[in-house]
């Protein structure tokens, strides 16, 4: 490369940069292609030796049985349940954030305290929060998750809220105090559109993560409220020829994910980065 | 009364709007932060087992337990090993891919899109799915190996005790680079050019700019994205649960693997409740030492 | 009436005293403008008036009720910030209405006040644009507009003109002039701009450290300083300051030169004081002395034109003293020239308490 032109050496390098992008790409994407084509594979397919890299046609009854035993019904139960808790954990965890940063309340203490709680390991909180909701009726309920995954969201959202809410200048607070908003008028009206951008952002997180959760899914639900996670689970441990349903039913579970990310896609990038330059 | 001591008695019609604002969070934060905790620990010291619900003191029996307790160490050992293995190998490739889309170049953001997709699936499902791309007969990984080897390999990848801790590495590495790739390329391309610049024009080679310029300057990202993925490491579950559910025998479990086991299949309530003390305790540790080692403190 | 009144105002920020004892009534109608250098709590004062500080110490009344206590938006007053605070997702005319909308003014209603703001200011074209896509100026009466619509009993601004440039400055000041006489509300105005104090106040408060040095119409302020501080804030280019003792009427400086200031002293032994003179009130000597004016002889320094004027600085009393002469007969540096300095308007000041004797 030394003895090339100077504008030859940098088209060698673009090509190279080229050629390893697209290495790195089909090993990072080759296992979900591999998921998604057994997904629509016939068993005879599926257990073809050696394995059958493509399909020959796209059949879909994986996905018939899935829905006509009703396993499908578990994507809508994560669905519900992602969609409140991050709800509820965007808006509580950005009031508090915005009580952290306005007023200042409870000093550097109370949001170092908040933030540790994000270090909290799962395993070491379920069990006893598996014993109180037994006691209070809770286990396989709506309620019951959406509690826990708001509560184990939140010190994520406080976090990055706090960093969105610090840019919000002042004055368009106290313009609107001057016009007659109450404390809460300004921030529905003023904070929140403000942090549009940022709410956006750690809303996917939010959504991904409890999206994605298991173990808690696995201890708090049975039947009522099983997520797509602990469906796909149980197929586990049978013979090989739950194969074609793992596989389905992780598609199913995988998309809406993929349609909340590409949609998000510029608020995602945004979010990690701030997550960690702020967090 | 006089002007002064009249408003004396009244004040700021707003002043509990902030505690407002906290009062929800802070309850849920204390359900999943500090009920847990006291929680564990009271129980720790009592005697609740499947067979018996004994709630007197019981001292630190469960505690003196957790020393003899091989498989427990054990666990912790996989955990730690499954740890230091993973997260360099994560941070060098996450660094590497991130110089490699440092520059722009056409069709860069499809490529980062498509780099992040394992990324964002859940844990479980990227296990299942590496179960079934190891699968010793109609898996394709054995299959690509043979085409190298020349005859068919049948590796038993979930099964095999040398073979299962890089499955389990893999897998891992597979998921967790991107998330790295992502926040590293973030941090250096806020890296100040003109400064590299003037390194390069000063004849500093990649290795030297790097260490002394690069390096200080996306080192806060950088030792966070560490502290978050070593956090996540230390706490693994779903990978494990769905590629080896902890086996073969308990030869992949770790802490939180056992942990469960201990409290869901043997249902020690007083045991667990001192191993998810411990856990908390010893996470507690070795964060806060990080945080001071890595110089995050202010 | 006073449509704003203040007792023994304090304000802290924890242990630092910001405001420490204001007293002030505000007439109705008036344009005040509080003034002083940047930190001596002209905001804090102002902010406390309009409820976005609490104060520690004291009462604010507004129309005749006790303000002290009450929220923002209760008390009848607009305000215009220094970074104009308008909505970035929102249209020039949403935020005009934004404050009648939190009042739940009828939408026709709004609609009228709102075209009627825009006209008075300019800004009818601008109203489906967002703030971004506007100019620096038009964003400054966007933000007035957003205050006049209200029809507030007090208007506040806080430093309205600091981010204009010049020349926009001075447009937009003449701009404010003309709403306060159309409009014939009370206006408090904080500028640490001693310029802009002068030519849109009816009334300027001088403050220092927190506290109020004098107040009074500008021409008081600028004739009549009460001490040294106010003297020199006032006034471009700033008074001369030149050390002097004082017997009787007659001060004399440092070089032996002689003065004789206006006005009956009881003719005590020698004082030191500070003589005050401003670069206004000195002249090039014409062909007879007026009375009460001093004539001196000194040898030009350095000249500065400034257009109409002629800034020229010499040396007297052991100081480098500046005058602003007329253009015509204008001097070289090294000339020797004859100037009349005006000794009604001079001031002595006793360097001990600095206060004007
Ligand atoms: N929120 C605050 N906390 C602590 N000190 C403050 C605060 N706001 C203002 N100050 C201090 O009070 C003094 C007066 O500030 P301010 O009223 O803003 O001055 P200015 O006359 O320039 O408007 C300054 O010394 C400033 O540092
Ligand atoms: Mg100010």
């Amino acid at each position: 490369m030394k003895n090339l032109p100077f504008h030859r050496r940098k088209d060698v390098r673009l090509a190279l940069r080229y050629l390893v992008a697209c290495l790195l790409v089909v090993i990072f994407v080759f296992p979900v292609y591999w998921l998604f084509i057994i997904s629509f594979k016939t068993p005879d397919e599926i257990f073809a030796f050696p394995p059958v890299w493509y399909p020959k046609s796209i059949q879909f009854s994986n996905y018939f049985v899935l829905f006509k035993d009703g396993d499908a019904k578990t994507v809508l139960n994560s669905l519900i349940l992602a969609t409140v808790s991050t709800f509820f954990a965007m808006i509580l965890g950005t009031i508090a954030a915005y009580s952290l940063v306005r007023f200042k309340t409870g000093g550097e203490n109370l949001a170092v305290w908040i933030i540790s709680q994000r270090m909290m390991p799962p395993v070491a909180i379920v069990f006893p929060v598996f014993l109180l909701y037994v006691y209070f009726g809770w286990v396989d309920t709506f309620f019951g998750l959406i509690l826990l995954y708001t509560a184990f969201n939140l010190p994520y959202v406080i976090w990055m809220m706090r960093g969105y809410i610090e840019d919000i200048p002042l004055e368009l607070e106290e313009s609107a105090l001057v016009d007659g908003c109450s404390r809460w008028a300004v921030l529905w009206k003023v904070v929140m559109p403000m942090a549009r951008s940022g709410l956006f952002a750690t809303a996917v997180f939010t959504f991904v993560f409890a999206w994605n959760e298991f173990l808690f899914a696995l201890v708090l639900t049975r039947t009522e409220v099983a997520t797509y996670t602990v469906q796909v689970t149980h197929y586990f441990g049978g013979q090989s020829n739950f194969w074609a349903k793992i596989a389905a039913m992780s598609v199913l579970g995988t998309i809406p994910v993929f349609i909340a990310v590409a949609t998000m896609q510029r608020y995602l990038v945004r979010g990690i980065s701030m997550g960690a330059v702020k967090g | 009364m006089t002007v002064a001591a009249a408003t004396a008695l009244r004040a700021n019609p707003d002043r509990n709007f902030r505690y407002w604002l906290l009062t929800p969070a802070i309850f849920l934060l204390l359900l999943v932060g500090l009920f847990p905790l006291f929680y564990s620990l009271i129980v720790s010291f009592m005697r609740i087992d499947m067979m018996d619900t004994d709630t007197s003191f019981a001292g630190l029996y469960n505690y003196a337990n957790l020393f003899s307790d091989k498989r427990l160490w054990a666990a912790l050992g996989h955990t730690l090993l499954i740890t230091v293995i993973a997260l360099p190998i994560e941070l060098v490739l996450g660094l590497a891919m991130a110089y490699l889309f440092l520059e722009k170049m056409p069709g860069r953001q499809i490529f980062i899109s498509l780099l992040i997709l394992p990324t964002i699936i859940s844990p479980i499902v990227a296990g299942a799915t590496w179960r079934l791309l190891f699968d010793n007969r109609y898996g394709p990984i054995n299959q690509v190996l043979g085409w190298f080897a020349g005859h068919p390999v049948t590796a038993l990848w979930t099964i095999n005790p040398q073979l299962v801790y890089p499955a389990i590495i893999f897998c891992e590495i597979w998921q967790w680079t991107p998330f790295m790739f992502l926040i590293l390329l973030a941090a250096l391309s806020n890296v100040d050019r003109s400064q590299t610049e003037a390194a390069a024009i000063d004849g500093a080679g990649f290795l030297r700019t790097f260490r002394r310029i690069v390096l200080p300057a996306i080192w806060p990202v950088m030792a966070i994205a560490i502290l978050i993925r070593g956090l996540d490491l230390a706490r693994i579950f779903d990978i494990i649960w769905a590629l080896t559910a902890g086996g073969p025998g308990t030869m992949t479990e770790t802490i939180s693997v056992y942990t469960y086991s201990q409290g869901f299949k043997q249902f020690e309530t007083s045991y667990t409740a001192a191993i998810a003390f411990l856990v908390i305790v010893i996470l507690t540790v070795v964060v806060v030492w990080a945080i001071r080692r890595m110089g995050l403190a202010k | 009436m006073s449509d704003l009144k203040i007792t023994g105002l304090h304000k802290y920020y924890g242990s630092f005293h910001a405001v420490k004892g204001i007293d002030l009534e505000v007439p109705s109608g008036e344009f005040t403008v509080l003034v002083g250098p940047s930190g001596c709590g002209k905001s804090t004062l102002l902010r406390t008036i309009a409820g976005l500080e609490e104060a520690s110490e004291g009462t604010v009344e507004i129309g005749n009720k006790d303000v002290t206590w009450a929220r923002p938006g209760d008390r009848d007053i607009a305000m215009v910030f220094q970074n104009y605070a308008l909505y970035p997702y929102m249209n020039v005319f949403e935020n005009i209405a934004f404050g009648l909308r939190a009042r739940k003014f009828p939408s026709a209603e709004i609609d009228k006040r709102v075209a009627n703001a825009a006209e008075m200011l300019g800004i009818g074209p601008l109203l489906k644009r967002l703030p971004r896509e506007l100019s620096g100026g038009q964003r400054q009466r966007v933000a007035i507009g957003r205050a006049i619509v209200r029809d507030a009993r007090l208007f506040l601004f806080d430093e309205p003109l600091s981010n204009l440039d010049a020349q926009l400055r001075d447009d937009m000041r003449v701009e404010i002039k003309r709403l306060h006489q159309e409009l014939g509300r009370t206006m408090i105005y904080v500028t640490h701009d001693q310029i802009e104090a002068m030519t849109l106040a009816d009334r300027i408060v001088l403050l220092r450290d927190g506290r109020i040095e004098q107040l009074g119409s500008p021409l008081d302020l600028f004739e009549r300083p009460a001490n040294l501080f106010v003297a020199s804030f006032l006034g471009s280019p700033k008074m001369n300051f030149i050390p002097a003792t004082l017997s009787g009427n007659i001060a004399t400086l440092s070089d032996g030169t002689k003065l004789l200031l206006a006005g009956k002293r009881e003719g005590k032994a020698k004082q030191a004081v500070i003589l005050g003179i401003r670069p206004q009130h000195i002249a090039l000597s014409g062909k007879r002395v007026a009375t009460g004016h001093a004539q001196v002889k000194v040898t030009v320094e350095l000249v500065q034109p400034t257009g109409s004027r002629v800034q020229v600085a010499f040396p007297l009393g052991g100081k480098s003293i500046v005058a602003e002469l007329e253009s015509r007969g204008v001097s070289k540096p090294g000339e020797k020239i004859s100037i009349d300095i005006d000794m009604a308007r001079a001031i002595a000041i006793d360097p001990q308490t600095e206060k004007v004797i």
